[in-house]
């Protein structure tokens, strides 16, 4: 059977979108349990897809490609998956904050986490401190992320948590953020948990963070 | 007396050919009648409802016609004085100036070496070197200063910062329509009155669309405000090849040139005759670091087009050089500095900025300012080209000499040794002498000039009234927004 599964990780390496989506619905057609699709399937390809752009292997067009891949295939999987199966990678909301409009690495972010199984509510740019804090409420992501890119605009994430600790939610969500002026020690500051310099390495950071809290 | 000749008083760069520019232009007249371009703002979708522009919901397509009457309007010639009252800054077609960048939220620390917070200190040492520095020729705050009191008037402290600093004329940033305004009447104080102003500019605003053809809605109040009292603008985008843009040059081009007629029109319709400047900060997206290159090849590459086209169109151009995606001043930002100025310099672009930014635009260095000064002298140099006139020949001089003659003793010499360039950090001794005078790296060259000038230059002072006067309207400003 895991002869199969590896078959999903070489298709999703390859970035084949459309061959990936009709492998995933065939292999449910078979007695093959969704949870091990992902996570036997799926999440090891997305693994090597990772370790090979860390190692400079694969670069961002192939990565991306990667990411949809498997995305499209979520989209397919996700309403046949049982509770706990999605182990960490839940939902994941994200956001330019307020006063700034710089979008891409925010995107580029939200790809990444959509790539890793993340569902990925991506509210925009230039979005108020309290629509994150509707969108936690609404949506009770595991994961909160926050993009500023302006010196001037970051002293909006550490409000976005003070509002969530006022809403008495700030437990339920991690908080991680980025954006080119964004530092650790900001992060650290404002009592964000997470701060990653990049897309690349928000994913590891994220799921680093998941696996210590649960054990 | 000799017929038909071409004498090269500079030398010739020059990237696309006419067929090419035309071939750009119309695709980029295509996109604005097929694609058009989003705008958030009421007031301009107003303007554009009221032409021959067809307007649904945000996008705006724009007709080709209403884009060539447009290009008719904007000025081949701008000038810009400073606030020494030097007439300094004329920018015209193929005229070169260098200056620095902006609002850099790092500033790499000389005394630690590490990257810290920018503040208002540092935009005013940058403003003292830059003023100090013959080749810079006009200012851009090159950091942000971080320490203002609130992110919604820091334009005008940094101004402030600025015109502590220096006396040149500047490219200024502000955070939005307002600020814009307070920026211009502290301008209009200094050049005395708004008349003055408008003949003599002492800034230009900086605006940017977002690309992909998009334009926001502080961006466009910056614009129409430029447009209503003729402050001379630059709106000039910055794609990401591959992420904003097309990973083609040529569609980068197409797609930001597209932006650029946009506002062409928008500005028209608004005030016939504002002094709009073309730009472009035209690179990519690293595709393995994912960073907004300032040091890739491709930088060059785009912007030296993009100034082929800005002259083909009769614009004025604001381009990109001097600028690094190295984290310290090394030898990678040295090769990288000095390619960009170098293509830029010899493209004819008008306002060269960014020069001296690290770090792929995050970072300033008060070293790297000083670096530049440097290669922007060989640079221009280089642009001189080659004298072919009599004197410059020689011949009576060689026939004088002969075979196995001297020229050290000449006059000829003692006369035009002094065409070259005179390096001022650059180190030719021979071995022996420099171990001699301490093994001085470049770097310790730099660091020693950099610090003589933050210890010894002061730029002349600003008048006392008229300070007060500025201060007022920064400290109204700081009420407004209490
Ligand atoms: C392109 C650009 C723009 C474009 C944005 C277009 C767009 N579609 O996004 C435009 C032209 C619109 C723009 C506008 C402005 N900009 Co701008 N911009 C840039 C530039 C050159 C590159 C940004 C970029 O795209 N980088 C590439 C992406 C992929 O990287 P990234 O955004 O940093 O994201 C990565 C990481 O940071 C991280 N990340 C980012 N967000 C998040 C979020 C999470 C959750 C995680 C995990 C990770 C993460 O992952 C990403 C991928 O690795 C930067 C300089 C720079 N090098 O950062 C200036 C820069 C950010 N801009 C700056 C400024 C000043 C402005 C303006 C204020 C200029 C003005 N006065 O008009 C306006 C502000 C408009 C506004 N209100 O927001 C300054 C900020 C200075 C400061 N001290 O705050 C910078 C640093 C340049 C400079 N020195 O002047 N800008």
């Amino acid at each position: 059977m895991s002869m199969d599964l590896s078959k999903i990780s070489e298709k999703l390496i390859s970035g084949d979108v459309e061959g990936l989506k009709q492998m995933t619905e065939e292999t449910l057609q078979t007695d093959v349990n969704p949870g091990d699709i992902l996570n036997q399937g799926l999440l090891p390809g997305m693994d090597t897809v990772g370790q090979r752009w860390k190692d400079g292997d694969m670069f961002m067009p192939e990565v991306l490609r990667c990411a949809k891949a498997m995305s499209g295939a979520m989209d397919i999987l996700r309403p046949q998956l049982a509770e706990g199966d999605l182990g960490n990678a839940g939902t994941m909301i994200i956001g330019t904050v307020a006063g700034d409009l710089h979008d891409i690495g925010k995107d580029l972010a939200a790809m990444m986490f959509e790539g890793a199984g993340y569902q990925v509510i991506n509210i925009g740019i230039d979005q108020p401190n309290e629509n994150f804090v509707k969108a936690v409420k609404e949506h009770k992501p595991s994961l909160l992320g926050m993009s500023a890119l302006l010196t001037t605009t970051m002293p909006r994430m550490g409000e976005v948590i003070n509002s969530l600790k006022e809403s008495g939610i700030r437990d339920q969500v991690a908080v991680i953020i980025g954006g080119a002026p964004v530092t650790e020690e900001f992060a650290e500051e404002i009592g964000a948990d997470l701060y990653a310099p990049n897309a690349g390495s928000a994913v590891d950071i994220a799921k680093e963070h998941f696996e210590k809290k649960s054990t | 007396m000799k017929m038909n000749q071409t004498i090269n008083r500079s030398t010739r760069f020059r990237v696309l050919s006419e067929d090419q520019i035309e071939q750009i232009f119309y695709s980029a007249l295509e996109v604005l009648e097929r694609t058009g371009g989003n705008i958030y703002h009421e007031g301009a979708l107003e303007l554009f409802k009221n032409s021959n522009a067809v307007v649904n919901g945000n996008n705006v397509r724009i007709p080709t016609t209403m884009v060539e009457e447009a290009l008719n309007f904007y000025p081949r010639k701008i000038t810009l004085k400073g606030r020494s009252g030097k007439r300094s800054l004329h920018l015209q077609k193929d005229t070169v100036t260098f200056g620095t960048g902006s609002d850099l939220p790092f500033t790499h620390d000389r005394e630690t070496g590490k990257r810290r917070r920018t503040q208002y200190k540092d935009v005013k040492d940058a403003g003292r070197l830059v003023d100090a520095l013959s080749n810079y020729d006009f200012f851009m705050s090159h950091g942000i200063v971080g320490d203002a009191p609130n992110p919604q008037t820091y334009d005008r402290h940094q101004f402030m910062a600025m015109l502590e600093g220096c006396t040149k004329p500047m490219v200024l940033t502000s955070v939005d329509g307002e600020g814009l305004e307070d920026l211009w009447r502290m301008g209009c104080l200094i050049q005395g009155g708004e008349e003055e102003f408008r003949l003599n500019p002492l800034f230009v605003a900086y605006i940017e669309p977002i690309s992909p053809l998009k334009n926001d809605r502080s961006a466009v109040e910056k614009l129409l405000f430029a447009a209503e009292k003729k402050i001379p603008a630059m709106y000039t985008p910055c794609p990401s090849s591959g992420a904003t843009a097309p990973a083609t040059i040529a569609g980068m081009l197409v797609q930001s040139l597209a932006e650029t007629l946009l506002a062409t029109v928008l500005c028209h319709l608004k005030n016939p005759g504002m002094p709009l400047i073309m730009g472009g900060v035209t690179t990519l997206l690293d595709m393995k670091m994912s960073t907004y290159s300032y040091g890739a090849p491709e930088l060059s590459l785009a912007s030296a087009a993009n100034t082929d086209i800005s002259k083909w169109l009769n614009l004025l151009m604001f381009s990109t050089g001097g600028c690094t995606d190295a984290k310290v001043l090394d030898e990678q930002a040295a090769a990288e500095q000095m390619m960009n100025l170098f293509y830029s310099y010899l493209s004819g672009a008008n306002l060269i900025h960014d020069v001296g930014y690290i770090d792929h635009g995050t970072n300033a260095s008060l070293e790297s300012l000083v670096l530049n000064q440097e290669m922007m002298g060989m640079v221009r140099q280089f642009g001189k080209g080659i004298n072919t006139d009599d004197d410059h020949l020689a011949l009576s001089l060689i026939e004088k000499q002969g075979p196995g003659g001297e020229y050290v003793t000449t006059d000829h010499t003692f006369e035009y040794w002094k065409e070259w360039y005179m390096p001022e950090l650059q180190d030719r001794s021979d071995y022996e002498t420099w171990k001699k005078n301490g093994s001085k790296t470049m770097s310790d060259r730099v660091r020693e000039k950099t610090q003589d000038l933050l210890d010894n230059y002061q730029p002349e002072p600003i008048d006392e009234n008229l300070n007060k006067e500025l201060h007022k309207i920064v400290d109204d400003a700081d009420k407004r927004h209490a």
